[in-house]
């Protein structure tokens, strides 16, 4: 399998438990066999902290069927006071101070499968794989390249969402995807459930934590015979799927473990049972408003240091609220300087502003969760009528802990590649990259403007 | 039109045997098998396997990896996808909310415990439970070895919680997320002649999961381990027995459910405030209307497959009826119907699983009919539009009433017409049907023209349209490849593609009865030969 992101060797850092690992006895004192995954015995831990000490997070946000560019690009360049927002940008006026638009960049990828090629390109920072006939990612999208090197330390390696019901472009690799949790309310269950404690609760006592355990023993030891028995292309599929039973055996063990003691970290409200459709239309805001409190809240609870959460799939026919067809259809069909695809990407703006908010409502230190997090948020086209994969819509928000400007409209005269904008992200949460992509969109440097 | 809904009729009629292929046909060609791949359970196949052991009562995880199509299907996807860390986190909390039910006090726990436990630990009764639930699950026999880290797994639950079936329910847990449940493991291996095959279990899942969709039931299972299914009389009577069985009907449902991705109109998205008869009825009451034509014409009238897109017999509800325009067959439910001999829909393309499916939220869409007709019925590959050019179609104007004159640059534009000239008349053949599938005589005030020409034979409309489909060349290959592709799990290449052909004679001897396609595949020597892995 290919990956877009080259690191640097690892640099042998000295290992400070963070957290204290404490083993409860199981009761009646039996010889369970408990195997400690690596993950929580080794050095492994890299992810860099903020000054404050607070760890930095990472968070993409994703909607399908681009914008409207000529609507979209702020007219001034510059920081603070020298830019003002765009038309399609208006909607992040309150949080306007966290921002950073970056525009004039290209995602450098064949164009060959509409949406599909610039998905791929914008995610994983490789072409669409299409060797098999079947389209998928050729590698791992950028969430989970990041994930693999911060999400390391806590419950969840990243949580992926979606306000609508989508499949979601998370992949581990060719035809792997991570699907998101599209419902409120088992998203609620999973991170704020029975297993959850909030700071200054002790760990869990639950002797079943232990048998669950035992119980995935039993099945990585099936996986194990069965890898000896199977052709290649098997044995990478089994060997993601142990990787998941890893990480759940992690998770398990680590539940046991006193919570971190995060002051904002407290149970969110909780979401409706159910959001069914309102005269044909998905409730997109409800849920994507309970979404971003979650998530604010995941973030704050160290749950997990790296979210992904999608509006919209690329191509989404999603009815949205006073549009007279699907968002696809209309990006294609409507006429003139298209007024309800711009009145969609309008909605969506807003969705992304009310993730920031919740971001920056929870106060960590002296400062927000949002200045400790940088999100990303994308689309797979620029302008849909189209399938542009030039002007590409990059909007990110946050310090990522002082590392990247703010306030700034950052353009590119020479429509360089996207991916020097994923390798300043990278760069910010304290990955030693190298270099992202691959062929024309190669590159081993990010923006300069961006970064402090 | 009758009253009763059909199938509580034809219980009483003796059924008729599976027709064989005449022996007028030649030999199998030379075949080269594919290499064996595991194959995840789709979520339907995990819900039926379950469903047999435990029963209509037991509560079924809802929360599951998604499945992936590939190659237009579900089973296809099953062959090339992996298992993601949520779905791992969702197979587990699935295994324990099963394991939890059946282990329960209760007549399921009677059932698959047939022993009275001595004490909270008690190996001898968990190895017996285990061992008759994992033969089960697993669709073979567990070995020493396996059943040992079981035992062990349960007696060490079962200590800590101080109860036998508690413990035991984590053993049943353990198998549940088991790569030995969770995937097909059908590898082959040699046979006496040194020929790769699959045998006994493995190819009892195999014919199982074709047939049925499920895994194979005990008498499948004994037949497999009698080594009964390496004769060929002892393989037929384990066929014949399958498609004579109301599994069979569950297998043909789901095969269907696939190719025409008929689960995608549990998501149906219209406006409602277009279609006035949208509603969250609709998409489900579609689904069983198609599927409940193609049971008839499968198994009641083992008719001709190709009936499907010329026959006025189906099965409405008063949903359905309501959007075509005709008297509700039953009060309740689905009953049989004949649509009226001079009215506009028949068959496949006249209902509302292709109609309002491959249709936009608020509007037609004369491409994606098109695309369905092309690629799923027809099996021609279409190719996506460049990315980088503008597909737009102009909106109606006085000019452009109708679909016809709007899409006319796709069909004259040269950078367009290459492709949409593949689609885009056989989507005009049906634009007398909106986007929910009403039908209608008017677009926009001016008279829609619904005539076109599929391959040379020209047609008037919809109906002449599912006429020349029924006599298409492709219809009829199209249909066993997919099958075939189906049952296999993977696109047929070219070292199989005289064996695809070969099942198409068949079926054309048969005079396209899918049953005796079915048992062709079934019982043929490539549906048992293994690939090198």
């Amino acid at each position: 399998m290919k990956r877009a992101l080259r690191l640097q060797p690892k640099a042998r850092l000295p290992f400070t438990p963070s957290r204290r690992l404490v083993l409860r006895g199981l009761l009646g004192g039996l010889a369970v066999s408990v195997a400690l995954p690596p993950l929580l015995s080794l050095g492994s831990r890299r992810a860099r902290a903020a000054d404050d000490g607070f760890p930095l997070r990472f968070g993409l946000f994703t909607w399908g069927n681009g914008n409207l560019p000529d609507r979209w690009v702020p007219t001034q360049e510059g920081e603070g006071d020298a830019w003002s927002l765009s038309e399609q940008l208006a909607g992040l006026a309150l949080v306007k101070p966290d921002l950073t638009v970056i525009t004039g960049l290209s995602c450098k990828v064949p164009n060959i499968v509409p949406h599909g090629s610039g998905n791929a390109g914008m995610l994983s920072g490789l072409a669409l794989d299409q060797s098999t006939g079947e389209d998928t990612f050729a590698g791992p999208s950028i969430d989970q390249l990041i994930a693999a090197e911060i999400g390391q330390d806590t419950l969840y390696q990243s949580i992926l969402t979606a306000a609508s019901n989508v499949n979601g472009s998370s992949y581990n690799g060719p035809f792997s995807r991570n699907p998101p949790d599209t419902d409120p309310y088992t998203l609620y269950e999973r991170l704020f459930g029975a297993t959850f404690r909030e700071p200054g609760e002790e760990g869990l006592v639950d002797p079943t934590l232990g048998l669950r355990r035992s119980a995935l023993d039993a099945v990585m030891g099936d996986i194990a015979t069965l890898n000896a028995r199977v052709g290649s292309e098997d044995k990478l599929r089994l060997e993601q799927h142990l990787d998941g039973v890893r990480q759940l055996e992690t998770r398990l063990a680590r539940l046991e473990e006193d919570p971190p003691s995060l002051e904002s970290c407290a149970r969110p409200a909780t979401p409706e049972v159910s959001y069914p459709d309102l005269e044909g239309r998905p409730q997109v805001s409800a849920r994507n408003r309970v979404m971003a409190d979650m998530l604010a809240m995941a973030l704050a609870c160290d749950q997990t240091r790296v979210f992904g959460h999608t509006i919209s799939d690329p191509v989404s026919d999603l009815l949205f609220d006073g549009a007279s067809a699907g968002h696809h259809d209309l990006t294609h069909n409507e006429g003139g300087d298209q007024p309800e695809v711009h009145n969609i990407t309008l909605q969506i703006m807003d969705q992304l502003a009310v993730l920031i908010e919740a971001l920056r409502a929870v106060p960590e230190g002296d400062a927000t969760l949002l200045d400790h997090c940088v999100v990303m948020a994308v689309s797979e086209v620029s302008l849909g009528r189209t399938h542009s994969l030039d002007e590409m819509p990059i909007l990110l928000a946050g310090s990522c802990g002082g590392a990247l400007k703010t306030d700034l409209h950052l353009r590119s005269t020479g429509q360089e590649s996207t991916n020097r904008a994923h390798l300043s992200v990278m760069r910010a949460l304290g990955i030693p990259a190298l270099s992202f992509g691959e062929d024309d969109g190669y590159t081993e440097d990010g923006l300069s403007g961006l970064e402090v | 039109m009758r009253l009763l809904p059909p199938l509580l009729l034809l219980a009483c009629v003796e059924p008729t045997p599976t027709p064989e292929v005449p022996g007028v046909r030649g030999d199998a060609p030379a075949y080269g098998a594919p290499a064996p791949t595991l194959r995840r359970l789709t979520s339907t196949q995990l819900h039926n396997s379950l469903r047999d052991l435990f029963g209509d009562t037991l509560a079924l995880p809802t929360s599951l990896e998604p499945d992936e199509e590939s190659a237009g299907l579900r089973s296809v996807g099953a062959a090339v996808t992996s298992i993601s860390p949520r779905g791992v986190e969702q197979y587990e909390a699935a295994a324990f909310l099963v394991a939890e039910q059946v282990m329960a006090e209760g007549a399921l726990r009677d059932e698959w415990v047939p022993c009275e436990p001595v004490a909270t630990t008690d190996e001898t009764c968990a190895g017996l439970a285990l061992a008759g639930l994992g033969e089960r699950l697993w669709r073979r026999p567990l070995t020493e070895a396996e059943l040992t880290v079981l035992v062990a797994l349960s007696s060490n639950a079962a200590s800590t919680l101080g109860d036998f079936y508690g413990g035991l329910s984590y053993g049943l847990a353990a198998m549940l997320q088991s790569p030995y449940f969770l995937y097909r493991v059908e590898l082959g291996r040699e046979d006496a002649d040194g020929e790769r095959r699959f045998m006994d279990y493995e190819l009892a899942s195999r014919l199982s999961f074709f047939l049925w969709n499920t895994a194979p039931d005990p008498a499948l299972l004994d037949a497999a381990a009698a080594g009964e299914l390496e004769t060929e009389a002892g393989l037929l009577a384990q066929i014949d027995r399958m498609l004579a069985d109301d599994r069979a009907r569950q297998g043909v449902r789901d095969l269907f459910t696939e190719i025409y991705h008929l689960y995608e109109l549990d998501d149906l998205s219209k406006d409602p405030s277009v279609f006035e008869h949208m509603s969250a009825q609709v998409g489900p009451s579609a689904r069983e209307e198609t599927l409940l034509g193609v049971e008839y014409l499968t198994f009641e009238a083992q008719a001709d497959m190709r009936d499907l897109f010329t026959t006025r017999r189906t099965f409405l509800d008063r949903t359905l009826a309501a959007i075509y325009g005709v008297p509700a067959p039953a009060r309740d439910g689905f009953a049989e119907t004949m649509l009226p001999e001079d009215g506009p829909r028949r068959g496949l393309l006249g209902q509302v699983a292709t109609l309002g499916l491959h249709a936009h939220a608020v509007s037609t869409s004369v491409t994606r009919r098109g695309l369905f007709v092309r690629e799923v019925l027809l099996c021609q590959e279409m190719p996506l539009p460049p990315a980088d050019v503008d597909t737009s179609i102009p909106e109606a104007s006085a000019d452009s009433p109708t679909m016809r004159e709007r899409v006319e640059r796709h069909l004259t534009d040269p950078a367009c017409a290459g492709c949409h000239t593949m689609t885009d008349p056989i989507g005009l053949g049906l634009e007398q049907f909106d986007g929910i599938g009403r039908f209608r005589t008017e677009e926009n005030g001016a008279t829609i023209d619904p005539s076109g020409e599929l391959d040379g034979v020209a047609y008037t409309d919809a109906l002449g349209l599912g006429a020349a489909l029924r006599v298409h060349p492709n219809t009829t290959a199209c249909l066993v490849e997919t099958v075939y592709t189906y049952a296999w799990g993977h696109d047929p290449d070219d070292a199989e593609d005289a064996t695809v052909d070969w099942f198409l004679e068949g079926f054309t001897l048969t005079e396209h009865r899918l049953l005796a396609l079915l048992r062709d595949i079934a019982s043929s020597e490539a549906f048992r030969a293994a690939g090198e892995i």
